[in-house]
């Protein structure tokens, strides 16, 4: 199974809570980014995300100004985070039950970011398709599901 | 104020219903594309449309063979359509109530996609923000006024305060008028048609 450390995005942008709106928009623009990751301010602090839909949805849907907007008001924080060696399949469950489309990848420090759009363009779900039940075996092959009888 | 027309993404690829996901996810990677428009069968279909999340949500997600399993299966469909006149900043709004990033731009036929990333890069939200219902805020401030003035009596400091807040706002609403540039539709047609009946001047 790919790993989510294999497709991530390892160019990653990360922007300051305090930073207004605008500054956040100009930079996404000019590195052509859909997300920038607020990086912790310090130990205890959890990961942040703020993303394209962010700032349309709460900032241009309702004309406030986004040079007086800080990004810590629209951000989503804490994110949720995904392991280096998180499956693929799994990183793809665990969007969808979440409904999100994007996560940090973090182990000791940012690695990258997984999207969708990674995955629908580097993994190999279309070659490689696997059931529910197939990863299930595979992550625990002694389980009585997973034994093999020859009767 | 632009319109979705202006800013819209006029390349659009388009995909059957019947074709299978493993197709569509080869179109979406070939032309870098994040959604395939599901043209309507015949006069009476409405418009679909498939996404990336359709694929990783039902399909990458379920571990479901993709060559096996078809778009109709995971598209929207009626999915919400925009006509290309409407503002920018109601497109936003539209958005962020329906909860959704995309939807194809439609008169008399497919113009156009317009997404969340469109509005970012190409709107002007950021250099002009815009109020919507601006004109709703007034009447409703006008109302609050004048309910206050006559509680409170018409040299009250709340009386003042309260018209100072409909001051502040019919100049914010004069401002965004003004970066409009917009010409009522009126004056426009007086322009083009000086003799019309409706636009005769009468000095009495």
């Amino acid at each position: 199974m790919m790993k989510a450390e294999e497709i991530m995005t390892k160019e990653v942008v990360t922007v300051r809570g305090s930073a207004t709106v605008a500054e956040a928009v100009k930079l996404m623009k000019d590195k052509g980014l859909r997300a920038l990751i607020v990086e912790p301010r310090n130990e205890t602090d959890p990961y942040g995300m703020v993303t394209e839909t962010d700032i349309i949805y709460k900032i241009a849907a309702f004309g406030h100004d986004p040079k007086q907007k800080r990004v810590y008001e629209i951000m989503t924080k804490p994110c949720v985070v995904v392991n280096p060696e998180l499956g693929v399949e799994y990183v793809a469950r665990l969007f969808s039950q979440s409904r999100i489309r994007r996560a940090p990848v973090i182990k000791e420090g940012l690695l990258g970011v997984i999207s969708i759009s990674d995955i629908l363009r580097k993994s190999d779900f279309v070659e490689k398709p696997k059931s529910n039940f197939e990863l299930y075996c595979e992550e625990n092959p002694s389980a009585p599901e997973a034994r093999m009888y020859e009767d | 104020m632009m319109k979705a027309a202006d800013i819209m993404t006029r390349e659009v690829v388009t995909i059957r219903g019947s074709a299978t996901v493993a197709d569509a996810v080869k179109l979406l990677k070939d032309k870098g594309l994040r959604a395939l428009i599901v043209e309507p069968r015949d006069e009476t279909d409405p418009y679909g449309m498939v996404s990336e999340t359709d694929v990783i949500y039902k399909v990458a997600a379920f571990g479901h063979d993709p060559k096996k399993m078809r778009v109709y299966e995971i598209m929207t469909k009626p999915c919400i359509v925009v006509n290309p006149d409407l503002g920018v900043e109601y497109v936003a709004r539209l958005f962020a109530q329906t909860r959704i990033r995309r939807a194809p731009v439609i008169q008399s036929g497919l113009l156009g996609v317009i997404s969340i990333s469109d509005i970012l890069r190409k709107g002007d939200f950021v250099e002009k923000p815009k109020e919507l219902f601006i004109e709703d805020r007034i009447e409703a401030a006008r109302e609050e006024a004048r309910a206050i003035c006559k509680e409170q009596g018409d040299t009250s400091p709340a009386c003042a305060a309260a018209w100072d807040t409909v001051e502040e706002l019919q100049m914010a609403a004069a401002d965004q008028r003004r970066k409009t540039e917009k010409k009522a539709s009126l004056q426009a047609y007086c322009e083009e048609n000086p003799d019309a009946e409706e636009c005769r001047i009468y000095e009495d």
